[in-house]
């Protein structure tokens, strides 16, 4: 046989039932998974953030900075799935140059944008300002170079001029937080609005997705204090780490409920779909989604924060000590991610895997190398950690300083 | 003004001087003029080189070939479909020559037997069809035509045959149920046989007191499914249990 048409083949001896020819194969693959969990990571970041500042939570502060800078370094990256998925990037530009209104996927762009300059960016600098003319007042050559080329060239550190920094601060995370619902209501809003897939047309998907971008984000801030700790040979600041997982907890709920809702909706109505999607989801989807995002991600941490963390009372149902407390966030901040990972590629994977006759199954074959394949993936999974390194040797995010803590 | 805001303003206004300099410079002229779309990509496509002729060039100089095919069942595949681009032959008919598909692997692209397609749309098994002779040594291509009439229902309604041979109903007849005229089988399409239309007829061997034979399951019909025809429920073809 023709040597190429041996993947078609392969993957022509697993489709189960009465496919559709344009539906074998798979036109969104691993890195339109990569996408959303990036942006969701992103949104869930920058709430966290925002909690802080808004709601001033004080025990999360420590946390503050690192949550802007890890928000930063996703939202570098999130756009560079989607450039690698569509092939010819030196056209990306093209969309902020002819906008088109009535395509949601082109009015993205704009909302990055603004979501990058105008909030993110922004917010950023206006906290680390007066630190960026501290430091660069005392040192020397490149630092010294950076810091002050970042100051813009405003240097005043009048106390008025202080108190416009966090003036200004405030009210863009106040403008912050709904656009931060937006890039990532947006991602939602793309996928439920393709009418035609009763696996992801539903106004639930965009507050479904909100609330997992919630819990990934806070789960990887988690995991990043922990961590960061660690390296830097500090002690943990437990008060930030248990409210973090309480946090952690609470999205967790609503999150799950709200996953939860959209199952019995769908078990209730009975669409027509409700078969070939059952089919679906006991075979082809068993693993990524009942083990690995219903158990593994969300149950397994569910329970386990619920039982450790001092969420509703003032400490956990178990007295654990702070060594067994942090091990636990810890592997469950794992999980979480696994299982919001799992939820990114049931949707968009799923969505794909059975015919529109509603008759029959296909199957996904990952690449391995190739644009698409999966060490692209891994490597933009990678990237943003690499971008945060560099971002806080250049803008250390720790609180070190008491007096931070005093003018919060 | 704070010095925050102008220093901010600068950079913003950079940024905003950048974007309309682009817009200025990298927008195509034409965009926009008709749709959201560079209009002069509408002269670039129509000044690409033209590589189909069309059905009625060939008429010229192939007058009774196209005349057969016009006639014939093959009248909605273009000449094109199987002889490739025409537009350079019919400038240059003795230096540039058309392929023809004359090897077996040609017909069942559209012939192979896939249940996707139409009921009664003429398809053949290619591995158990007459194999190993060209098709065009029994079929002419361009008026195709069975060399006689198929004597089975299942030349043409193979999806049917080979569900219903597997199935409860496989001694029955399909003429059983469906009364066939002989022309059906050389016009399909303008004699139609006959389909059961009542819940009786299916009621001639299930009912409880039909005189057909007794290892028949039988059914009250004043009782079961008593709203709807049987094959709302049953496929008939292949009756199970549902
Ligand atoms: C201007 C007259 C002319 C037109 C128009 C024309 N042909 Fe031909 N065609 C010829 C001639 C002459 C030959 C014989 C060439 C030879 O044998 O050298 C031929 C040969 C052929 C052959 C046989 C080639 C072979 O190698 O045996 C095919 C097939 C064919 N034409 C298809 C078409 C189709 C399809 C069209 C319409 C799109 C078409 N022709 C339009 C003049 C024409
Ligand atoms: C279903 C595919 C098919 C279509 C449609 C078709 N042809 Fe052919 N044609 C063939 C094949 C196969 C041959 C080779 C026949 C042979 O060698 O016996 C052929 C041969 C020819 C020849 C060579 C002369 C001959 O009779 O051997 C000409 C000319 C020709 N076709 C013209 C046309 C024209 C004009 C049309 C459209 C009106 C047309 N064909 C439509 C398949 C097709
Ligand atoms: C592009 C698709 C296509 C290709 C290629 C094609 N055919 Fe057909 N064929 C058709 C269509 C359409 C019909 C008419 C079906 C109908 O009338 O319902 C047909 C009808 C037929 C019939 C039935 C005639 C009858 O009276 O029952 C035969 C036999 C046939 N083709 C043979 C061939 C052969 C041999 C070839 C290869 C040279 C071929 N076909 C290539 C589309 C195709
Ligand atoms: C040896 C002669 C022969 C060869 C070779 C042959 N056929 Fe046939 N074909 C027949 C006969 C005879 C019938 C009549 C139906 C039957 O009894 O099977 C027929 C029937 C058909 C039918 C069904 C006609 C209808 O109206 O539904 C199609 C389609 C067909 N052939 C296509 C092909 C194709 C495609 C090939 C090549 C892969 C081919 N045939 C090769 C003799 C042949
Ligand atoms: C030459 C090919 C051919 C053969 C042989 C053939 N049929 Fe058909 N049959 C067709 C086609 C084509 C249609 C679809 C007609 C239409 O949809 O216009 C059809 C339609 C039918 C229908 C549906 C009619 C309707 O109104 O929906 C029945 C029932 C049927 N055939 C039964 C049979 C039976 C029984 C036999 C054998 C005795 C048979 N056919 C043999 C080609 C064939
Ligand atoms: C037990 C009786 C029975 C037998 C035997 C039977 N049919 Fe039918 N067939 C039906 C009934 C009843 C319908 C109408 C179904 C409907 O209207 O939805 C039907 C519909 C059809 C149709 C049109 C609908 C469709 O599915 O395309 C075709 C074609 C057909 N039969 C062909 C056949 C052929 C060919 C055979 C033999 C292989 C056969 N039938 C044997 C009962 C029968
Ligand atoms: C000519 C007599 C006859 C007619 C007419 C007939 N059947 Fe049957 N039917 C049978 C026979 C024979 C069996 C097989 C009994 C056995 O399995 O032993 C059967 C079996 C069945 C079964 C049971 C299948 C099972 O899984 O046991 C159903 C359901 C059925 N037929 C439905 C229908 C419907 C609906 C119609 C009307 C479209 C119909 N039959 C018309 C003879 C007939
Ligand atoms: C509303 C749906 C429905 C309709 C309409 C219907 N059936 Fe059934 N039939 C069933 C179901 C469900 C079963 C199997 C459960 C049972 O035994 O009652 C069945 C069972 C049967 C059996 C097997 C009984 C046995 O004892 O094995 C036969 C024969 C049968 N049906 C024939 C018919 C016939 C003939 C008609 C039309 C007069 C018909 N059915 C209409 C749903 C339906």
């Amino acid at each position: 046989m023709d040597p190429q048409l041996q993947p078609l083949m392969d993957v022509l001896q697993q489709v189960k039932g009465y496919i559709y020819p344009n539906e074998i194969e798979l036109q969104w693959g691993l890195l339109v998974v990569v996408y959303p969990y990036v942006t969701g990571l992103v949104a869930g970041a920058f709430i966290l953030a925002s909690l802080e500042r808004v709601f001033n939570v004080r025990e999360v502060q420590p946390t503050y900075r690192l949550s802007l800078l890890t928000a930063l370094a996703f939202l570098i990256v999130a756009p560079l799935p989607l450039l690698a998925h569509l092939g010819h990037p030196g056209r990306a530009f093209e969309i902020f140059l002819t906008p088109n209104l009535n395509s949601a996927m082109a009015m993205f762009g704009f909302i990055y944008a603004w979501y990058l300059m105008v909030v993110l960016l922004l917010e950023i600098w206006f906290d680390y300002r007066k630190d960026l003319i501290q430091w660069a007042a005392g040192e020397t050559g490149l630092r010294r170079f950076l810091h002050r080329a970042l100051t813009l060239g405003a240097t005043d550190l009048s106390e008025r001029s202080l108190s416009f920094d966090r003036g200004a601060g405030k009210l863009i995370t106040l403008i912050g937080i709904p656009s931060a619902f937006l890039l990532h209501g947006y991602v939602g809003f793309i996928f439920g609005s393709v009418k035609a897939n009763p696996w992801w047309s539903s106004v639930l998907i965009p507050i479904v997705f909100l609330f997992s971008a919630i819990v990934s984000g806070i789960a990887l801030i988690l995991l990043l204090f922990l961590f960061s700790s660690l390296v830097r040979g500090k002690d943990v600041d437990m008060a930030c780490a248990d409210k973090l997982a309480s946090f952690l907890l609470y999205a967790l709920i609503v999150d799950f409920s709200l996953e939860m809702l959209d199952f019995i909706h769908r078990l209730y109505e009975a669409e027509e779909s409700i078969k070939i999607l059952s089919q679906m989801i006991s075979s082809r989807l068993f693993l990524s989604l009942v083990v690995l995002q219903v158990l593994v991600g969300t149950v397994l941490p569910m329970l386990s924060l619920f039982l450790v963390s001092p969420a509703f009372r003032s400490r956990g149902l178990l007295a654990a000590p702070a060594e067994l407390r942090r091990l636990v966030y810890f592997s469950a901040a794992v999980l979480i991610q696994i299982g919001i990972f799992s939820t990114r590629w049931n949707v968009v994977i799923g969505g794909q895997l059975f015919s529109k006759s509603l008759r029959g199954l296909t199957v996904y074959k990952m690449e391995l190398l190739g644009i698409e394949g999966f060490f692209m993936s891994a490597l933009l999974l990678l990237l943003p950690f690499l971008i945060l390194y560099l971002l806080v040797v250049l803008l250390p995010p720790w609180p070190d300083r008491e007096a931070r803590v005093a003018d919060g | 003004m704070r010095q925050q805001i102008s220093r901010l303003s600068i950079v913003f206004g950079v940024l905003l001087l950048a974007l309309v300099l682009a817009r200025h410079f990298l927008i195509p002229k034409s965009f926009g003029k008709i749709g959201h779309y560079r209009a002069a990509a509408v002269d670039a496509i129509a000044a690409r080189k033209i590589k189909y002729a069309g059905h009625q060039a060939c008429a010229s100089c192939h007058e009774e070939i196209v005349k057969l095919h016009d006639d014939r069942r093959h009248r909605n595949v273009a000449c094109e479909v199987c002889h490739g681009p025409a537009a350079a032959h019919v400038e240059a008919p003795t230096e540039i020559r058309l392929p023809a598909p004359k090897q077996r692997g040609y017909c069942p692209l559209c012939h192979g037997y896939d249940p996707s397609r139409p009921t009664g749309f003429p398809q053949i098994d290619p591995v158990s069809h007459n194999p190993l002779k060209p098709c065009i040594t029994c079929h002419n291509p361009h008026a195709p035509e069975t060399p006689h009439t198929p004597e089975e229902c299942s030349a043409c309604h193979g999806e049917i045959a080979r569900t219903k041979a597997v199935s409860h109903h496989a001694l029955l007849p399909c003429t059983g149920c469906h009364e066939t005229q002989k022309q059906h089988k050389i016009t399909p399409q303008l004699s139609r046989p006959s389909k059961p239309a009542s819940r009786a007829f299916c009621g001639q061997c299930h009912g409880v007191d039909a005189s057909s034979p007794k290892e028949i399951p039988r059914v009250d019909l004043a009782t079961h499914g008593e709203r709807y025809v049987c094959w709302q429920c049953h496929y008939p073809h292949f009756p199970e249990l549902k």
